[in-house]
């Protein structure tokens, strides 16, 4: 057994912190990768720099040290500049496109890369939405119209 | 718990049915132009197929010790985790950020559980913010009747997903080697060896955990952000007003071709 092992060994709670940092992580690159809408990426964005900071505090923990909180409080910092120029961005090709697909703005695509092309999607059947009703409850006030139409303020 | 279910299996084998089950259920997931029904039952085995994964992942993860904090710790692990994919899943960018907003409740407790108290209350007070900023957006531009069809397709899904899950499968795998043995850098010499042992960094993590949950939390964080980062804050102070007089520069900029282009369109 290497003597070193119990120093550079990070607890369970750690890696535990790694492996959750990590899939939030891949889950973003996903989304980043497979969707489309222009909000949902900026949304799959946020998600890996959430694994990230998961991860930094992970290490943060590990090493007794300060830095991944404070690496952690940049990446907050880093994040809302990001969203503000990012959803201005967004703001700027719908109001070109109409659109906050991506692929509205595929003629910026490398000249190798063959065309996104939208097939006509099969019909979902839409199933009518039901909202909670609140029963009556009591009698239905009486409303004088006359005293209404004097008052003041509505 | 579910390694003691399953002792017969290995851990590269449960890392291995992990990532599959992953790649599998995200492709499932992901929007694909599926017609209602086929729809629907994708979702569902795609759900299905998540939960074999994120079994397999729970059963290769190590244990806590104490019951307690190992059920706090996957519970808001798993908000975390499978809010996160409800988000990269959702078809409509509404329901997104709704769960969105889930994860990062699930995110704060972990950190939370790892001791960054104050990152975990930062993280809910300044992303409550901004999901709301982006919930308004959403319903500003979002299609207001059904579905966009961009909503209901991916760009090659299958690819990302199966990209998606061999980035976990290595990163678990790097992340399970911290365990099984030291890093090649300290095997090297004595030399770098000593010099590992000699540094600060390489304290017991128990005796830092301890030191980072002291009373005091929030006044070190300070202390350090303003003390060894000062010039960082300085920096990041900079770099937010550039972002708002870029954005403001791009919106009116953008205002100001709209009003153009109609004015050309105008003319006779």
């Amino acid at each position: 057994m290497n003597p070193l092992a119990d120093v550079v060994t990070p607890s369970p709670l750690v890696l535990d912190g790694l492996v959750v940092g990590a899939i939030l992580f891949a889950l973003g690159v996903v989304g980043i990768l497979a969707r489309r809408n222009l909000i949902v990426m900026f949304l799959c964005a946020e998600l890996m720099l959430q694994g990230i900071s998961v991860s930094l505090v992970s290490w943060s923990r590990h090493h007794g040290d300060w830095g991944g909180h404070v690496l952690v409080i940049f990446v907050l910092t880093v994040a809302a500049c990001e969203a503000a120029v990012a959803l201005v961005f967004v703001l700027q090709a719908f109001a070109r496109t109409g659109r906050l697909d991506s692929a509205a703005w595929q003629s910026l695509r490398e000249s190798n890369l063959s065309r996104t092309i939208d097939h006509e999607l099969p019909a979902i059947d839409t199933v009518p939405l039901k909202f909670p009703k609140l029963s009556p409850a009591g009698v239905e006030p009486a409303a004088d119209e006359d005293a209404a139409l004097e008052r003041e303020h509505v | 718990m579910i390694a003691s279910i399953l002792p017969s299996i290995s851990p590269g084998t449960l890392l291995a049915g992990g990532v599959t089950a992953t790649a599998a259920s995200l492709w499932l997931l992901l929007p694909g132009g599926r017609s209602g029904a086929a729809d629907r039952t994708a979702r569902w085995l795609g759900w299905l197929i998540g939960i074999v994964a994120l079994a397999s992942f729970i059963a290769t993860g190590h244990r806590l010790g104490n019951v307690g904090e190992e059920a706090v710790f996957l519970t808001v692990a798993l908000v975390a985790v499978i809010s996160g994919a409800a988000t990269v899943v959702s078809r409509s960018p509404v329901y997104a950020a709704i769960w969105f907003a889930m994860a990062l409740a699930g995110v704060s407790g972990v950190l939370l559980v790892l001791g960054g108290q104050f990152l975990g209350v930062a993280t809910i007070v300044v992303y409550a913010g901004a999901i709301l900023v982006m919930f308004l957006f959403v319903l500003m531009l979002a299609q207001p009747a059904g579905l966009a069809p961009y909503d209901r397709v991916s760009n090659e899904p299958l690819l990302a997903a199966v990209a998606g899950a061999v980035l976990l499968g290595i990163l678990s795998l790097s992340i399970g080697r911290l365990t099984a043995e030291p890093p090649a850098c300290c095997l090297m010499g004595g030399t770098k060896a000593a010099l590992l042992a000699d540094s600060p960094a390489a304290e017991p993590a128990a005796a830092a955990g301890i030191d980072m949950l002291a009373d005091n939390h929030v006044a070190r964080l300070g202390g350090e952000l303003f003390g060894r980062h000062l010039l960082a804050v300085e920096v990041a102070g900079v770099l937010l007003l550039v972002a708002l007089i870029g954005s403001i520069a791009i919106v009116s900029r953008g205002a100001a071709d709209a009003e153009s282009a109609a004015a050309r369109r105008a003319m006779p």
